[in-house]
């Protein structure tokens, strides 16, 4: 309110300086003096203030073990630079900071550590096990540019950790269980992603994870996942509906067998109406296309490549969707894929093939899941430049003083 | 190389030193080379040993088989309370922690890790031209 108030009154006596320009972010050191009516005298007062680019906040939502560590290795790599663990701090540290890139983990904002919830008798899946006032707050600082004091949650010994330092980065995200659950996040979210894993594949991938190493019993794994789903159906499942991206994967339906989970038919459903986002899209936009590139030029082994496309409603919105079913053998597979879809939003022909073979030893590079998640890295890069330049009009710098006279009170 | 094996060197020492004491009939040749081929064989075994899958981390690895029995246990008395939830939910979480263990000890490699604190030293130099 003071603001409104303020504003009209200001006069700018010192010009725009800009000093400093560092990937496309420009330090403006501003200089001015207010005068105040209500007071019915004038007092000048000089304030300083810095004015940065704003950080763009992602959300990322799944289940535990269903790749959201993965995704995240993806993401960083194709908005620049490896993301790592802050150097010289807690050894147990789930943050990862790269050269534009921060991933924050919501694990860390655990209310309860896991003594607490084993007394309660809630699993981490509960709202009740997080801090969501915290989780709002620090999130809304880090995107006005504000560093925060982090609390670690250590995975290993069940316990909060001091906390850690987190500068405000280019692009954050915010990765875990409830990044969609509390609408105050949500509206600071500037998109937002759900990975929906079926039940066959997501016990499929937790056999391959548990059972590989020390032989975990299949029982244990079943009632793992039987005693968690209740939660989950009742507090992560339904934030799928928020999301603008969801990441669906399935058994394939290109072996006859009864869900085989070998082979991934993974569907990415992209909500119409999203700012700075526009979908892929297969030969013709709008149209209903169903795509079998094996064939006279290209020639696949078995059970090979299918991919479908159209417009379709997701929990009664307009969405479209591109759906991969089978996998890729072979390089000139993945650049015959990559030449027919359109809006891709890459930088040169063929980035979207080349970022997948830099990480060929992923899981998924061979599938949908890794085609999918580069593609929604490339789109990601895209609305953060488009974010970016449209904040760099007057309108933003208008908004950056009137957030620096909140700050500073005069 | 300065820096070759010590194995090497003193094999190759002995191969010189059999070479000039006599001429050695074929027999003799192949059992020149044996040691060596032997000694590589032995240590590409010791090599292959050592790069063998990752395991998990032991402390996390107790923790995982620790959480599942209390799990069963808690779970035995009655199997759709909130405390059998919870057990299972910290067996997940763990699980979860020990893959993430696996992956770090698959993607570290000791030089890398040592190039990060020191990246003055000889070995991390990096020439860009």
């Amino acid at each position: 309110m003071m603001v409104c108030s303020l504003y009209p009154a200001l006069r700018v006596t010192t010009p725009w300086s800009c000093s400093e320009s560092h990937l496309g972010s420009c330090r403006k050191q501003l200089m001015f003096c207010v005068s105040r009516r209500k007071a019915r005298r004038r007092a000048w007062t000089g304030v300083s203030c810095s004015a940065e680019t704003r950080t763009v906040v992602i959300g990322l939502a799944a289940d535990s073990g269903c790749g959201k560590s993965t995704f995240m290795r993806r993401l960083t790599s194709v908005l620049g630079g490896v993301a790592e663990p802050p150097r010289g701090c807690n050894a147990y540290s789930n943050t990862l900071v790269g050269d534009a890139t921060t991933v924050i983990c919501l694990d860390d904002y655990h209310a309860l550590d896991r003594e607490g919830r084993k007394e309660k008798g809630v699993t981490a899946l509960d709202p009740k096990a997080n801090n969501f006032d915290l989780m709002y707050e620090q999130v809304r600082a880090l995107k006005s540019g504000v560093a925060v004091e982090k609390p670690v949650y250590n995975h290993v010994t069940g316990c909060l950790d001091p906390p850690e330092l987190i500068r405000p980065p280019n692009i954050l995200f915010i990765e875990g269980l409830h990044p969609l659950f509390d609408p105050r996040i949500r509206s600071l979210l500037d998109f937002s992603i759900y990975l929906d894993i079926s039940n066959e594949v997501k016990f499929a991938w937790k056999i391959q994870r548990d059972m590989a190493e020390r032989g975990e019993s299949l029982e244990s794994i079943k009632a793992s996942i039987k005693a968690r789903k209740s939660d989950f159906d009742m507090y992560i499942d339904p934030q799928k509906q928020y999301a603008d991206a969801i990441i669906e994967v399935l058994p394939t339906r290109l072996i006859p067998e009864k869900s085989a989970t070998e082979v991934l038919r993974v569907r990415l459903v992209m909500r119409e109406g999203v700012k700075h986002f526009t979908p892929v899209y297969l030969f013709d936009e709008g149209s209903t296309i169903s795509w079998t590139p094996c064939g006279g030029k290209l020639s696949c082994s078995y059970p090979g490549i299918r991919f479908f496309y159209g417009p379709d409603t997701y929990f009664s919105d307009e969405a479209s969707v591109l759906e991969m079913d089978g996998q890729f053998d072979r390089l000139d597979e993945l650049i015959y894929v990559e030449s027919h879809l359109s809006n891709l939003s890459t930088k040169y022909y063929g980035e979207v093939t080349q970022q997948m073979l830099k990480h060929a030893d992923f899981p998924g590079s061979n599938d949908g899941t890794g085609l999918f998640q580069t593609i929604i890295g490339l789109k990601i890069r895209q609305l953060y430049e488009q974010i970016i330049a449209g904040e760099s009009s007057h309108g933003w710098k208008r908004e950056q003083l009137r957030r620096c006279l909140r700050l500073s009170p005069v | 190389m300065a820096t070759a094996p010590a194995g090497v060197s003193t094999s190759a020492r002995g191969v010189v030193s059999s070479k000039a004491e006599l001429s050695k009939p074929q027999l003799s040749k192949g059992m020149l080379r044996l040691p060596w081929a032997s000694r590589r064989r032995a240590s590409s075994r010791r090599l292959v040993l050592v790069a063998s899958s990752p395991s998990t981390p032991p402390n996390i690895s107790e923790k995982v088989v620790e959480s599942i029995k209390k799990a069963e246990e808690t779970c035995a008395e009655d199997a759709a309370s909130g405390e059998c939830a919870a057990a299972w939910d910290e067996v997940e979480e763990l699980s979860a922690a020990a893959s993430h263990a696996r992956d770090k000890i698959k993607a570290s490699d000791p030089l890398e890790e040592y190039c990060k604190d020191n990246p003055e030293t000889d070995e991390c130099r990096t020439y860009e031209d």
